[in-house]
């Protein structure tokens, strides 16, 4: 993708999401998108670590619940302003997934899945258990200031704003992991998902990247997380709960991770799908349950992978009497 | 005071030897890890319940291994068969997949609130155990955990059909060339391990309550011991899961606080230190 395609890409989204937060008035309809929105950020963040490092996480509940006790219990103890909370939580979940990384990342294939599984569930089961500081299973109130980055709170929990808040942060990450998978990074992390050996051979140190796309992907989902105390105001033990983690991954291989933005697309359509079923969402285990057995047989890249090919196939049609040169 | 919860430890880690037996059989022939295992047993659970209250106990223990077994069959004939040359991942989603189903059918046949069963009348009576009155159908549990890990060792170490087990566990490819029908041994061995889970889902049902949640208690539990025993041995499972039991057991009396952070934070120094686990030595 060239440089103009990104930026005329990124207008195109914030215009469109501008467009969706003047444009409709139902601030139901308006919080469920925003709520999706959040889950979308989380999902890229799940989707990032299986498109660059080939492993599926069914713990990264672990950051998206860990960020927002995080802030929660920095502006409840009056450490410091929100802002810095914000930048501190995340500065932290970067460090420390980098740090878990080096260990965990080095666990083959399915092992991997397993074990992200049981460290996820053993912060579930400490933070219901630690009452005094996150109020256990009842879970906390996050008592955000009057003003954050100079927005009033009232203006902030308007349905609107708040949309566009989560809005811009999904489109902000989109941005900056295209610009960052363009680059070396990018190709390095490629090579060692494809061949760890081959990609150690010609010189490359294969832990650190790994480590690296862990860390960052964490660092997205642990945003997700602070978004979503921000959006609620609430966080709970079921923020870090292992079926959140299915749920994001699942999100993830129905959206399609093979592209950036298929697990956002993901979240989308499971908040929409969830809300169209309306009285049938009892039974959304079932339903989402086939639905992912469905995309995983018939169509492995997802969502995002039929588009693509729909896409490609539309531009193929005319160019295709052109004399063949790539 | 240590004794009965030595024994609950036995007790708990007799259960998890016949769950992760299935598990590690499973794995061992088709590489799948079965994220659904946990589901069949909660499935087996609530069959078991139904047919006690209809008929008793005892048909249930006999007729819900059964039927597992079938579904197990199909479950390979017309899941992982087809799914075999996809990447292992893509199998695990569809297995997670499954969970999501079968969770959603428990709930919608048998509802959402906790249900108990009762251990039938013979055993329904206390045993004096080194001074200590224990029930008799704990000592019945820690009974069949003993048997399927002798019955599974014996079967696997002298039948023909072990030997291919075996054979298929370590290289399926070979073990096809030489004339064993892998597909047909992997349809039985997965029945088996699916039959495992329904055993202890029945086995379960009289001394834990039956509950949505039971399923994902016991998965992870039985995850952190197929991890920790290496994934696809049989030997490291038996012993990883009497490990985990007297763990939990005793953990839940001197060291409540930290109690369920034991298991994994054993789960996470192993794969540190050995990240085949304790008798892995292929991935």
């Amino acid at each position: 993708m060239s440089i103009q395609r990104i930026s005329l890409g990124t207008v195109g989204a914030l215009a469109a999401g501008a467009i969706v937060a003047a444009g409709v008035s139902s601030s139901t309809v308006l919080s469920l998108l925003t709520q999706a929105i959040v889950y979308a950020v989380f999902a890229t963040g799940v989707g990032l670590l299986l498109r660059q490092n080939g492993r599926a996480s069914f713990g990264h509940a672990l950051f998206f619940g860990c960020s927002g006790y995080a802030v929660g219990i920095m502006l409840q103890l009056k450490l410091m302003p929100a802002e810095a909370a914000i930048a501190v939580t995340l500065a932290g979940m970067a460090v420390i997934a980098f740090a878990m990384g080096l260990v965990i990342v080095r666990v083959p294939g399915i092992a991997f899945g397993m074990l992200t599984l049981a460290i996820g569930q053993m912060f579930y089961v400490t933070a219901s258990r630690a009452r005094g500081l996150t109020g256990g299973a009842d879970g906390m109130n996050v008592q955000w200031p009057a003003t954050l980055f100079g927005v009033t709170q009232s203006q902030l929990l308007k349905p609107a704003t708040m949309f566009l808040v989560c809005w811009a942060t999904l489109v902000g990450v989109l941005l900056l992991l295209t610009l960052l998978l363009r680059s070396r990074f990018g190709s390095i992390t490629e090579a060692v998902r494809d061949n760890e050996e081959r990609a150690r051979f010609i010189g490359i140190r294969t832990l650190v990247p790994r480590a690296a796309v862990y860390a960052l992907s964490a660092t997205v989902a642990g945003l997700a997380g602070v978004l979503s105390a921000l959006n609620t105001g609430f966080v709970s033990p079921e923020n870090l709960h292992w079926s959140l983690s299915g749920v994001a991954l699942m999100m993830v291989v129905v959206g399609g991770y093979k592209a950036l933005w298929g697990p956002a697309l993901g979240a989308v359509v499971y908040f929409l799908a969830k809300d169209i079923l309306g009285d049938y969402a009892n039974h959304w285990m079932a339903i989402f349950g086939v639905a992912l057995i469905t995309v995983i047989v018939f169509s492995p890249t997802g969502i995002a992978g039929v588009l693509e090919r729909l896409v490609k196939r539309k531009g193929a049609t005319p160019t295709a009497k052109a004399p063949v040169g790539h | 005071m240590l004794t009965i919860n030595l024994f609950n430890g036995l007790v708990y880690g007799a259960l998890l030897v016949v769950m992760c037996s299935g598990l590690a059989l499973i794995y061992g022939l088709r590489r799948v890890v079965n994220f659904a295992h946990g589901s069949l047993y909660m499935l087996g659970a609530y069959l078991g319940y139904s047919m006690a209250s209809y008929s008793n106990f005892w048909v249930a223990l006999v007729a819900v291994p059964t039927v597992m077994a079938l579904l197990g069959v199909l479950l390979d004939r017309y899941g992982f068969r087809l799914l075999q040359d996809r990447d292992p991942l893509s199998v695990v989603l569809v297995t997670f997949g499954l969970l999501l189903v079968i969770e959603d059918f428990v709930q919608t046949v048998w509802g959402k609130s906790n249900l108990s069963l009762s251990a039938p009348a013979a055993l329904n009576v206390s045993v004096d155990l080194f001074g200590t009155a224990v029930p008799a159908y704990r000592i019945a549990v820690i009974g069949v955990g003993a048997l399927v890990a002798l019955g599974l060792s014996l079967w696997l170490r002298y039948s023909k059909v072990g030997l291919f087990v075996r054979a298929a566990s370590t290289d399926p490819t070979t073990t096809a060339m030489q004339g064993v029908n892998t597909d047909a041994l992997s349809a039985g061995v997965v029945g088996l391990g699916t039959a495992l889970a329904g055993l202890a889902g029945v086995v379960a049902a009289p001394f834990l309550s039956l509950s949505p949640s039971m399923s994902s208690d016991v998965i992870i539990d039985s995850f952190v011991v197929v991890v920790i025993g290496g994934l696809g041995s049989l030997a490291g499972a038996f012993v990883a899961a009497m490990v985990l039991g007297m763990i939990q057991a005793l953990g839940a009396v001197y060291l409540p606080a930290v109690a369920g952070l034991l298991p994994f934070v054993l789960m996470v120094a192993v794969l540190i230190w050995k990240p085949a686990g304790f008798a892995g030595s292929r991935t």
